[in-house]
């Protein structure tokens, strides 16, 4: 299963950052969410793989952590999904003002000479 | 009674408090000023002169106070003979200065900035001759470059004033910074930047590999700051100074910085060829330049400068001859010059004072005018040409006397007497010029102003200076003498050869050349008068003006040359930045793997699972298909990436991360709101035509490369990500988390407890960022100027209102209202249960999938919902929700909660667990840290509505429909209309 | 962990937080309070800071506090680590932000929403981060700040401003998913997210693990070098700072020194002498890449021509002469090395600040007219040449002299801390002691001598410019509460020359702590303590 989720993040990476590289700012968010995507799935693999494992206790008494799915990646995910989020907003709006500003959605606020 | 080592360190501060008084008087307090600067200049000349007998026989004054003992770096005032020397001089002209300046200046002139700069300056100058640390000396040197830029800025409303002064620093004050590494360099010789050890250690500095390097840069910055070839052409253009300034730094201290550096450092530096060749070869082409330039100066202070220039070079001259009678001589010279060159520059003063020019032409038979005056410039120029009976002939008798010595018997040496000899014709020349041509001849006509005797005080520093030559002159041994030996010795050390200060050696060599200079000079005085009267300028040299080089290569460097590297290693476009920064992540991540190879692999711990393999097939397809849509077809490229965002989602339940899966859920759908929101306002782009030919091919390269850049950091993270999930796990301290998450976290869901109790400081970062977002969305849409394309009410609500108004019976927005009635309802009803829900993820975050975050993002959604169904108007006008309090509050819970901690003495955010029976649900573990969710809840409600609905509004300010007046009293009292 | 003292470890970070959250309960829109709270806050961050910085000096590794959130035993939880590094970096940042709030009383807090709400928020995710000892908690911080930053940069809208912002705030959203990257792949390979423990595992790690963790930790760089703006990373920098408000321009002053900090954190502490196989890899990578910034800033300060641009390209001096520093690996360097990080910062803020008051008085433009005047030569005939001094307003004077006393700071010349701070880092590259000097210690020399030089051209020209060839020019109406912060914060270069002694000694104990990773290490995982249950409210 490895080698799929190594592909998936792969081609979301890919994606993202072409994306990244283009000139408009609609394509630049785009990127950025891609990228996040794939950020998140890397933090969480490196907890290893496991599937059927969630980091929840059966019962109210201390777990086996061989038991259970690395839970520490998955709160760092948690909060890197947050903050990706709040970003997104952020760069979304600024998008806006500056498509309202400079009458361009280009990143540099004006039509490069390419 | 205080020692004498105090005396020092007064000397040192007086000017610098006197320069700080100054700088406070009333800008017309002429007098005050100059009571003060005076009262300053003769007390620190007194203190001086009081030390007198302390370093009369080789003795050493010393001061030393602890500064920076981790750098070696110490205050350190150290008075000898040569430095008494200097200092007499610098507060003894000092004073005289500041008496001519009284009178000089203009009543209207703001003297405080001028005295208080004047006053500084004197400190800086009394800094480098007492420093007995090299570093100190560095210190001071700098300063009396930039005060010295000051004093010639002073009248800086015209332009040669500001071009002089500029020039004036740039030019010395990268002298200084070459001299800082010379002197950098002899401290990393010796060990110790302490003057002593590094005189003591001459033999050490000349055996050294880095001696030339060292004396290279040490003589740059001693050569800037004395005008030396090929750097004299700053004082010239300093002349734009005030005349006060020109007599006391341009002529009598400033510019002898640089020799008495020299003359300083001779035991250590001295006694090679390097020495000889680089000090003497300069100086001896300044001194000739100097000379024959000065001779066809029209203006006054130029032709002082000028000679200034000249006899500088003539000291420096005497300072490379390298043997101890040249460094005696070059001493004696130093005070000579100062006094007659001051003199002489206060009489130009004068001259330009009464008569209101210092051209030269115009200027003539002033004699009748002002008799004294004109004795004293006429005595100053004697003593300036080396005339017998004066100071200067006993110094340039000296002079000749050491050229004449075999040096290093090379041809320029064997010819050097008759050099100098020709030189010191033009002396002689452009002296006999300033008195004849100003003085004599018939009444000058068309002056500016009818010259006077100018009143006595402003005469009295002139005669003063003036009368010094003249006893110097006549009675040297019993004037000059002592203190030029105790300066001698102070550099010689205890063996200092024989030499005689008598008025008359008998007819030697140098006597004869002296006549020869004063008959040549003379005659070439007479060839050349009557060209000069009409003539303005220079012969043959006058196409080579430093000033413009200067100009031309500092404007070519520091601004063509500059701008052009700036666009040549910058950027300002995105695009290229974003290339870079991805080029060089790649780079950081793939050296090592290329360096230590990624390691062996074990086999996966996962069996292949054909579904999952299925889904990912289609998430990946959606990421491909969204990164070709997303340029024209930015709906559709959103959807892709929703599906994306969900397959991901998908794989987060397969990897049991249900946590996770909620809130990318939640999130995905709040986020594809807000973008949706945003498409209104991003004006559609028309797909335009391909460009071909070279602009189609350059983008067609651009894609190519930024397509490899894309691959190669995609397949870098996913080798990246393999490499770890094939390698065995480290020992992790995760571990703990599982074993302590229910006994001390009191929570089954180990992911919750991780992010309210083990690490509940990050979710504080994180919602804090959060909020801080929301904020900055809504003060920047607050200034929104939505693009003019979009402002236009959309199409289809467009022919909505045309049917609407069409219709009698119907009035605008109806067709909204009815085709949107179900939905409205069902939406409506849904808020409760969505609260519900959202409650019902808060409570049971801790145990089971859910926590603050996710049920904020739900709360939000369904208020989000309300206003879709209802519109923005009426959802205002019945609930009022305050998202800005929302987020203070919940951030004061959250914050609250972790700091009540401090009352039971224990850390930040430290939680405690206990049950609580709830109705219904039986047993639920209260842990304060659930408190701390309740926080975060709140403020991820108030941070995503805040946002969303700062997007909602815009179309409530752009469309030109009138609104509702109820709508627009409630607009004003929701917050986000308030404007703070 | 019961004395007062340990709990003030965190007040640098709670402190601002509870500000910012209550203006916000408030409603986030009364100013005078908001003012009050601000101007308070900040104040109370200095003297904490001070009382810290005590704390940290009079300790004996110069470590006073490991600081451990929730009462977790380390390394599990996440720790706060005070010492002298720290603390300096403390001061430093909450001075700069009473200077800044002070001067934005007058006019900037009003020409956008939550200004000060966003200031506090700002100064907490930078003491967090300077605060932090743990790698994703320094994440969370460095989002903290970054997010705030974003606001700031924006405060009062317009053009230029969102421009400059869209650019730093993209290259800044990259940089921090870099950030996440590393951090993760460093936590797939040793297990730990704690520095401290993190520096212990190192060595430990299995060989064929080692490249992943190179490469972890190279990436992290990166994502430290954009924020330290390091060539050719720093293109975005120049123009978000000239665009950005002048009192947030002052405060940003201190950003690129969070990421110089972390370097200088993590740096020796991961990769320092103990670190095995790993060594102080990347340090010429450092050393070139800090010359490259230097020289790159000094070609933009000749280049630019309105004075905003010209601090900004200072700021990039200023950090690539620390970085440069800190790659040369030696003490005596990295103790020079942040004494004129110290200076530098304290004269960039001064900097920002004075700018905008010099430039009130001037229609726009004057820059352009002043560099036709440098090319084509200044027409003397229309200028008067009376010989009478022009009375100086007491502003301008009092602005002149600030202006000439930034100057001197940026460019390192005397009597200002500049010229101390040069000089420890010269004598230290020309190291008394060894006999041979290296190629890179000479060519640090050169370039930093000439970027001064640089500095001090390209300022004259400005300053004659700007004070003396228009003296038409009508005089700009300051406000003693705008004046006042400037000449405060050259009073404290000022005074940073006076007390060098101390400062010195101060700077090289940091350095030499710095230098000595194994003694952070054995002091923070020391005070791990078991999870105390008596501590806790039984069930």
């Amino acid at each position: 299963m490895e080698i799929v989720l190594a592909l998936a993040i792969g081609v979301l990476t890919a994606s993202g950052v072409w994306l990244i590289l283009r000139p408009r700012t609609f394509q630049v968010i785009i990127g950025l969410s891609l990228l996040s995507y794939a950020v998140n799935l890397f933090i969480l693999v490196m907890g290893r793989l496991s599937s059927n494992a969630a980091p929840i206790l059966p019962i109210r008494a201390a777990g086996d952590p061989t038991q259970f799915a690395d839970p520490l990646p998955q709160a760092l995910v948690l909060t890197a999904i947050v903050i990706s989020f709040a970003t997104t907003a952020l760069f979304l709006v600024v998008l806006l003002a500056s498509r309202g500003l400079t009458g361009t959605d280009h990143v540099d606020g004006r039509e490069s000479e390419r | 009674m205080i020692s004498t080592e105090t005396f020092l360190i007064a000397v040192l501060a007086l000017p610098f408090v006197g320069s700080c008084l100054a700088i406070l008087f009333k800008a017309n307090a002429r007098n005050a000023e100059a009571y003060l600067a005076g009262v300053v200049a003769l007390v620190a000349l007194v203190l001086v002169l009081l030390t007198y007998p302390r370093v009369l026989d080789g003795g050493v004054l010393e001061y030393r106070a602890a500064w920076v003992p981790e750098l070696g770096l110490e205050l350190s005032l150290r008075m000898d003979g040569l430095a008494w020397l200097l200092a007499v001089l610098v507060t003894g002209i000092g004073f005289l200065v500041v008496l001519y300046a009284r009178y000089y200046m203009s009543p209207s002139d703001p003297v405080p900035r001028f005295f208080s700069f004047l006053l500084a300056f004197a400190g800086a100058m009394l800094g480098i001759v007492l420093s007995g640390n090299l570093i100190q000396l560095v210190f001071f040197w700098e300063l009396t470059s930039l005060f010295s830029f000051l004093l010639i800025g002073y009248w800086h409303q015209n332009a040669q004033a500001r071009d002089g002064a500029r020039m004036a620093l740039i030019i010395t004050a990268a002298g200084g910074l070459c001299l800082f590494a010379g002197v950098l360099i002899l401290g990393h010789i010796v060990g110790s930047y302490d003057l002593d050890r590094i005189l003591a250690s001459g033999a050490t500095i000349r055996a050294h590999s880095l001696y030339l390097p060292a004396l290279i840069l040490i003589l740059l910055g001693a050569l800037t700051k004395s005008a030396q070839f090929p750097f004299h052409f700053w004082l010239p253009h300093a002349m734009a100074a005030p005349t006060p300034v020109s007599a006391y730094l341009h002529s009598a201290t400033l510019v002898k910085a640089g020799v008495f550096l020299l003359v300083r450092l001779w035991p250590a530096l001295g006694g090679t060829n390097e020495w000889l060749w680089l000090v003497a070869s300069a100086g001896l082409i300044t001194f000739i330049l100097g000379a024959f330039i000065a001779v066809f100066q029209q203006d006054l202070k130029g032709l002082l400068a000028y000679s200034t220039i000249s006899h500088l070079g003539l000291i420096t001259v005497l300072i490379g001859l390298d043997t101890p009678l040249g460094q005696v001589a070059a001493i004696f010279h130093i005070v000579n010059h100062a006094t007659f060159k001051a003199s002489l520059f206060m009489a130009a003063g004068i001259i330009d004072h009464e008569a209101g020019t210092r051209d030269i032409r115009r200027l003539s038979g002033l004699w009748r005018f002002m008799p004294i005056t004109a004795t004293l410039a006429m005595v100053a120029a004697a003593a300036m040409a080396g005339v017998p009976l004066m100071n200067g002939f006993l110094s340039k008798e000296m002079f000749f006397a050491e050229t004449i010595e075999i040096h290093d018997n090379s041809i320029v040496d064997q010819m050097l007497p008759y050099i100098v000899t020709a030189a010191s014709m033009f002396t002689v020349a452009y002296s006999l010029r300033f008195i004849l041509d100003v003085f004599f001849g018939p009444d000058p006509e068309r002056l500016p102003r009818r010259p006077a005797e100018p009143p006595f005080l402003m005469r009295l520093p002139a005669e003063l200076l003036v009368l010094i030559c003249v006893v110097v002159g006549m009675a040297p041994a019993l004037t000059i003498g002592p203190p030029l030996a105790t300066a001698v010795r102070a550099v010689l050390g205890p063996v200092v050869p024989p030499y005689s200060l008598a008025v008359w050696h008998g007819f030697t060599p140098e006597f004869l050349m002296s006549l020869v200079a004063i008959a040549g000079g003379a005659t070439i005085y007479v060839l050349l008068r009557p060209y000069l009267r009409v003539y303005s300028g220079l012969p043959l040299l006058q196409h080579i003006n430093g000033q413009r080089i200067f100009d031309r290569v500092l404007l070519v460097v520091s601004w063509r040359l500059a701008r052009r590297l700036e666009s040549l290693l910058g950027t300002r476009r995105l695009q290229p930045q974003l290339q870079i920064l991805v080029c060089a992540a790649l780079v950081a991540g793939l050296a090592p793997l290329y360096v230590r190879g990624i390691g062996p692999t074990v086999s996966p711990q996962t069996t292949f699972d054909l579904v999952f393999a299925v889904i990912w097939a289609v998430g990946i397809a959606c990421a491909l298909a969204a990164a070709y849509q997303a340029k024209f077809h930015r709906l559709a490229a959103l959807m892709l990436v929703g599906a994306a965002g969900l397959v991901t989602c998908i794989s987060f339940v397969w990897l049991s991360a249900p946590d996770l899966a909620l809130t990318q859920l939640v999130v995905e759908t709040v986020t594809t709101v807000l973008l949706l929101l945003g498409l209104r306002w991003l004006p559609k782009r028309i797909q335009e035509s391909r460009p071909n030919g070279t602009g189609g091919r350059l983008i067609r390269w651009y894609r190519v490369r930024d397509f490899a850049i894309a691959v190669a950091s995609g397949s870098c993270l996913a080798a990246l990500a393999y490499a770890i999930m094939t390698h065995p796990p480290p020992e992790r301290i995760s571990g703990y988390f599982v074993e302590n998450a229910y006994n001390k976290g009191g929570g089954t869901n180990i992911v919750n407890v991780i992010l309210v109790d083990f690490r509940a400081f990050d979710t504080l970062g994180e919602i804090t960022v959060l909020g801080i977002v929301a904020l900055t969305v809504f003060a920047l849409l607050r200034r929104f100027r939505p693009a003019a394309e979009s402002i236009p009410v959309p199409g289809q609500q467009r022919v909505q209102d045309l049917f609407d108004d069409a219709s009698e019976t119907r009035q605008r927005g109806d067709t909204v209202k009815s085709t949107m009635a179900v939905p409205a309802v069902m939406m409506t009803a849904l808020f409760p249960v969505i609260g519900i829900a959202a409650l019902y993820l808060l409570l049971r975050g801790h145990d089971l999938p859910g926590g603050g975050f996710v049920a904020g993002v739900m709360m939000a959604t369904a208020f989000i919902l309300q206003y879709m169904a209802r519109g923005t108007i009426w959802v205002e006008a019945h609930l009022r929700v305050l998202p800005v309090r929302w987020m203070g509050t919940g951030l004061v819970m959250a914050a609250g909660v972790g700091a009540a901690a401090w009352f039971f003495n224990r850390p930040f955010l430290t939680s405690s667990v206990r049950y609580l029976d709830v109705p219904w649900v039986g047993a639920v573990p209260f842990a304060s840290a659930m408190l701390f969710d309740v926080g975060v809840f709140a403020l991820v409600v108030g941070a995503t509505v805040l946002m969303l609905i700062a997007i909602a509004h815009q179309s409530l300010r752009s469309t030109r429909t009138p609104r509702p007046v109820s709508s627009t009293v409630a607009l004003d009292e929701s917050p986000w209309a308030k404007v703070p | 962990m019961s004395s007062f003292a340990d709990h003030l470890t965190i007040a640098p970070v709670v402190l601002p937080l509870f500000a910012a959250a209550i203006m916000l309960a408030l409603g986030g829109d009364h100013r005078v309070l908001n003012a009050t709270l601000n101007v308070g806050s900040t104040a109370a961050l200095i003297a904490i800071a001070i009382v810290l910085l005590r704390a940290a000096d009079a300790a004996p590794l110069g470590l006073s506090a490991v600081y451990r959130l929730g009462n977790w035993p380390l390394p599990f939880g996440i720790d706060l680590v005070l010492d002298r590094l720290a603390a300096i970096m403390l001061l430093l940042a909450s001075v700069l932000g009473l200077a800044a709030v002070v001067f934005s009383l007058a006019r900037w807090h009003r020409v956008g929403a939550y200004f000060h709400p966003l200031v506090q928020l700002l100064l907490m995710g930078i003491n967090g981060a300077f605060l932090t000892g743990d790698l994703f908690n320094l994440f969370v911080f460095f989002e903290v700040l970054l997010a705030a930053s974003y606001g700031l940069a924006l405060h009062g809208s317009g053009s230029a401003r969102v421009m400059a912002g869209m650019h730093y705030i993209v290259v800044n959203l990259v940089a921090s998913l870099l950030f996440l990257i590393g951090v993760s792949l460093i936590y797939g390979v040793a297990g730990t997210l704690n520095m401290a423990d993190l520096a212990a595992r190192i060595p430990t790690i299995r060989s064929e693990d080692r490249a992943l963790l190179e490469a972890g930790a190279g990436i992290l760089g990166i994502a430290f070098l954009v924020k330290a703006g390091m060539w050719p990373l720093c293109f975005w920098l120049p123009d978000t700072y000239a665009a950005a408000p002048p009192p947030v321009a002052a405060l940003f002053a201190i950003l690129t020194k969070v990421g110089v900090y972390i370097l200088l954190r993590l740096w020796p502490l991961l990769f320092g002498g103990q670190a095995g196989a790993a060594g102080y890899f990347g340090g010429e990578g450092l050393l070139v890449g800090g010359l490259a910034t230097v020289a790159f800033g000094a070609i933009g300060i000749l280049a630019s021509q309105d004075l905003a641009r010209l601090a900004s390209y200072s700021v990039l001096v200023s950090s690539g002469t620390v970085l440069a520093a800190i790659g040369m690996e030696r003490t005596g360097m990295t103790g020079g090395a942040l004494f004129y990080l110290v200076s530098s910062t304290l004269g960039l803020a001064a900097l920002f600040l004075l700018i905008e008051l010099v430039e009130r008085g001037r229609e726009p433009g004057a820059d352009m007219l002043a560099v036709t005047r440098e090319l084509y030569g200044e027409e003397h005939e229309l200028e008067d040449t009376t010989h009478i001094g022009l009375v100086l307003p007491i502003t301008m004077g009092v602005l002149g002299l600030a202006f000439i006393c930034c100057a001197l700071v940026l460019a390192g010349l005397p009597p200002l801390s500049g010229f101390i701070g040069k000089f420890a880092l010269l004598t230290a590259a020309l190291n008394p002691q060894a006999d041979t000097i290296s190629v890179a210690a000479w060519c640090f020399i050169a370039v930093l001598i000439l970027s001064g030089l640089s500095t001090l051209i390209a300022m004259t020209r400005s300053g004659i410019n700007v004070f003396w060839a228009s003296p038409d020019r009508t005089v700009p109406r300051v406000r003693a509460i705008e004046t006042v912060p400037v000449v405060a914060l050259i009073l404290l270069c000022a005074v940073q020359t006076i007390e060098a002694g101390p400062m010195m000694r101060f700077m090289y104990a940091t350095a030499e702590s710095l230098h000595a990773p194994n003694q952070y290490v054995r002091s923070v995982l020391g005070s791990a303590g078991e999870a105390p249950k008596s501590q806790r409210v039984d069930q």
